[in-house]
């Protein structure tokens, strides 16, 4: 079951088309990375999401059924661009916040004091966000983000702006909301987080879609057939079923190589002529990164 | 509905509990007419009530006949250059030099000859009053010299005044009050004018305050930006709705106050003077002001005040809730505060005109456009204005204000989003149009 499908969704602005034709669907309880360079069209996608904007052409279903006032209440929205009141209390504020989510006073009450606890925040409840750290006031936007426990949090860009510690609680709470049922929008151009985090991901490029499946089948579709080893000796005389890409010379009679497999051979083929021509210390698939594909796609114009 | 009242009270809690609404609250109903009476006792009182000033009598018929109250005369006997030297020495406010005079021979009598030597400008008024002084002694020595009997002369002169009344259609004819009307029609067009500027102004600066600490994108993704910005033109509204009330409530209060202590004064003293003079004064005041009072139409005022008050506020807070989404700051909203301000300053501007002539083609006309309608009709209603006018002009505001408020809401949604962009009036014309 997809908590969200977006169809064929199209937007321009004047003269600029920001997004052209995007499909993806996200299942439940997943983490989704979402991902493309600045300007891409990941905001407009993530606004039209919120309701913020509409779609010029195609549609996006929330649970099977067509977006609509009522699922804002269900939608946990950290904007990339961040900020709070700052004349106003930061128990006030996230009633407020709350309040405009549907939630009711008493809820919203216990689950404030809740968050405030445990992101250990209770003492700042009467204080004004001015006088609030960067961290503190970061942690306070993303409790106003999940308070109403929504089943769809998107978040754009979130970790920039947290130092590593606070990056690192924000994470735990994030993998935990999705233990508990949820399901997590990235948005991001760092790929290091998504590496990590998600299971599915979607690149956008220049308004369009070029890229959408589980983080396993997009690198796996991206291998090459490239194997680094690490050996003492040198050798030569691979044969024509393999090119040796690259050759570093280590120290102590070490050598580096990256190795490019021309015939579909499974490693051990590989490995075995190795061992019998020098001492193998280390042997490794080239598996490319998200950022190496990313780089890739994006710089290559690449579309596959 | 619900998402506009939430915001609404956010709008409206926080705005009251600040300690400068609690302040401007209380201490502007107390300024106010601190300032008033300050402004009219120094007009009566001339600030120094004895000026001094030195008459040079070359004529002979002014000895010691000066009497105006506000100036103390010392009377020169030397000629006009040292009386002059005499002047510049001494720190006295005037010397007035009236030349020798013949009254018996017409021809050889200049009365402009008569001059009066300051160190800076005078004022209207003292000159009017030296002028009335001289004029007067002439008169009487030429009265005297006339053999006329001083007491035909009085029976001779008559006093006219117009008193102006409003006919009614059934015939009713209602004493009207000019002066009053005007003051009325003033003041509450310049009520109007003043909360539009204040209150507009502070819409402007809470719309640009959530877009520039961005926190707008994630209230946008709760409620809609139409409810967003309707929320917060209701609820600086109220805010300035309880301010206006709390004034009237204390004005009103510390107006009764001051005339009951200021009547009770007056009944204390009149008890130690003879026959009560200043007692039978004080009522026929108060009968006054209250036969005044009946001249204006005040309900119909009072209400119409409310609906324009109201009216004016949205129709002006939906344009300047749009121009605190377009912009980045406070300086760039300045080019487009012109453009929305000239029509209230037009409105301000043409009263003069208005209570001159309440009824004259412009004044009706402006009082229809709902741009200038709250300022200049408010100025008119005194003067009693056609029921039929004044409901087209209240049909026309609402139509206005409901315009603008669609229009407002258009270029919102878009400007509130958009960051550092260079905005102009075309750029506007385009987020209005725009799709979102």
């Amino acid at each position: 079951m997809n908590i969200l499908e977006a169809n064929h969704i199209s937007k321009s602005y004047a003269e600029h088309r920001a997004l052209n034709d995007v499909s993806i669907s996200i299942p439940k309880q997943s983490i989704f990375g979402l991902l493309g360079p600045n300007g891409a069209g990941k905001t407009t996608l993530i606004r039209i999401i919120n309701q913020i904007i509409m779609a010029d052409e195609g549609e996006v279903l929330i649970n099977g059924e067509k977006l609509n006032p009522r699922h804002v209440e269900i939608i946990g929205y950290l904007p990339e661009e961040r900020g709070l009141y700052k004349k106003m209390k930061v128990g006030e504020q996230l009633m407020y916040l709350a309040q405009l989510k549907g939630m009711s006073k008493s809820e919203a009450k216990t689950k404030i004091k809740k968050w405030l606890d445990k992101l250990s925040l209770t003492e700042w409840a009467g204080q004004k966000v001015e006088d609030l750290s960067k961290g503190m006031a970061q942690k306070i936007q993303f409790i106003a983000t999940v308070i109403h426990e929504p089943q769809l949090l998107i978040l754009d860009e979130p970790f920039s702006g947290f130092d590593p510690v606070n990056a690192n609680l924000i994470k735990d709470e994030i993998l935990e909301l999705r233990d508990k049922g949820a399901t997590i929008i990235f948005s991001t151009h760092r790929m290091e987080s998504v590496e990590q985090l998600c299971e599915h991901i979607a690149m956008i490029n220049k308004s369009e879609k070029i890229l959408d499946g589980t983080k396993k089948e997009i690198k796996n579709s991206f291998r090459s057939d490239k194997y680094k080893v690490e050996y003492k000796g040198d050798f030569s005389g691979l044969g024509a079923e393999y090119e040796l890409l690259d050759t570093k010379h280590l120290e102590d009679g070490f050598y580096e190589a990256i190795i490019q497999s021309k015939n579909g051979h499974n490693p051990n083929h590989l490995l075995s002529q190795l061992i019998a021509k020098t001492e193998v210390h280390s042997f490794v698939e080239v598996i490319p990164s998200v950022n190496d594909i990313f780089i890739s796609i994006v710089e290559g114009g690449n579309k596959r | 509905m619900n998402k506009i009242f939430l915001v609404l009270k956010r709008e409206y809690t926080t705005r009251v509990k600040k300690k400068s609404f609690l302040l401007a609250t209380i201490l502007i109903p107390l300024i106010f007419p601190a300032v008033i009476f300050g402004i009219v006792y120094l007009g009566t009182n001339d600030g120094d009530s004895s000026k001094e000033v030195y008459v040079l009598d070359e004529s002979g018929y002014f000895e010691d006949s000066f009497s105006n109250t506000g100036y103390t005369y010392t009377f020169l006997s030397s000629n006009l250059d040292e009386a002059k030297e005499k002047f510049q020495e001494d720190d006295v406010y005037g010397l007035i030099h009236i030349p020798e005079i013949d009254l018996d021979d017409a021809s050889k009598t200049r009365y402009s000859d008569f001059s009066f030597y300051s160190k800076t400008n005078p004022g209207n008024q003292a000159m009017k009053d030296f002028e009335g002084e001289i004029k007067r002694k002439l008169e009487e020595v030429k009265l005297d010299r006339s053999g006329l009997d001083p007491t035909v002369i009085n029976s001779l002169k008559v006093s006219v005044s117009l008193s102006s009344f409003n006919l009614s259609e059934s015939g009713e004819a209602k004493e009207s009050n000019t002066d009053l009307s005007s003051a009325v029609g003033y003041v509450f067009g310049f009520l109007i004018y003043m909360f539009i500027f204040i209150y507009g102004s502070q819409i402007m600066q809470s719309v640009l305050d959530e877009k520039t600490s961005r926190i707008v994108e994630v209230i946008v993704s709760s409620v809609r930006p139409f409810q967003l910005m309707m929320g917060k033109v209701l609820g600086v509204g109220a805010v300035g709705v309880t301010q206006l009330l709390i004034w009237i409530v204390l004005m009103f209060t510390l107006f009764s106050v001051g005339i009951t202590t200021l009547g009770g004064g007056m009944e204390a003293m009149s008890g130690q003077m003879p026959a009560g003079v200043d007692m039978t004064q004080n009522q026929e005041m108060a009968a006054n002001i209250q036969g005044m009072l009946d001249t204006i139409p005040v309900v119909q005022i009072v209400v119409s005040f409310l609906f324009y008050f109201l009216g004016a506020y949205f129709l002006y807070g939906a344009l300047y809730a749009a121009i605190g989404s377009a912009v980045d700051s406070m300086q760039d909203a300045q080019q487009f505060m012109l453009p929305i301000m000239l029509p209230i300053i037009v409105g301000i501007i043409s009263l003069t005109f208005v209570l001159q002539d309440p009824h004259s083609t412009m004044a009706v006309t402006l009082s229809m456009i709902p741009f200038t309608s709250p300022i200049v009709m408010m100025a008119r209603l005194p003067f009693g204005v056609p029921t039929w006018q004044l409901l087209l002009s209240m049909a026309f505001l609402v139509l206005g204000f409901i315009g603008t408020i669609w229009v407002a809401g258009r270029v919102y949604r878009v400007g509130i989003l958009m960051y550092g962009a260079k905005v102009n009036w075309k750029t506007i014309a385009k987020w209005f149009t725009m799709k979102v």
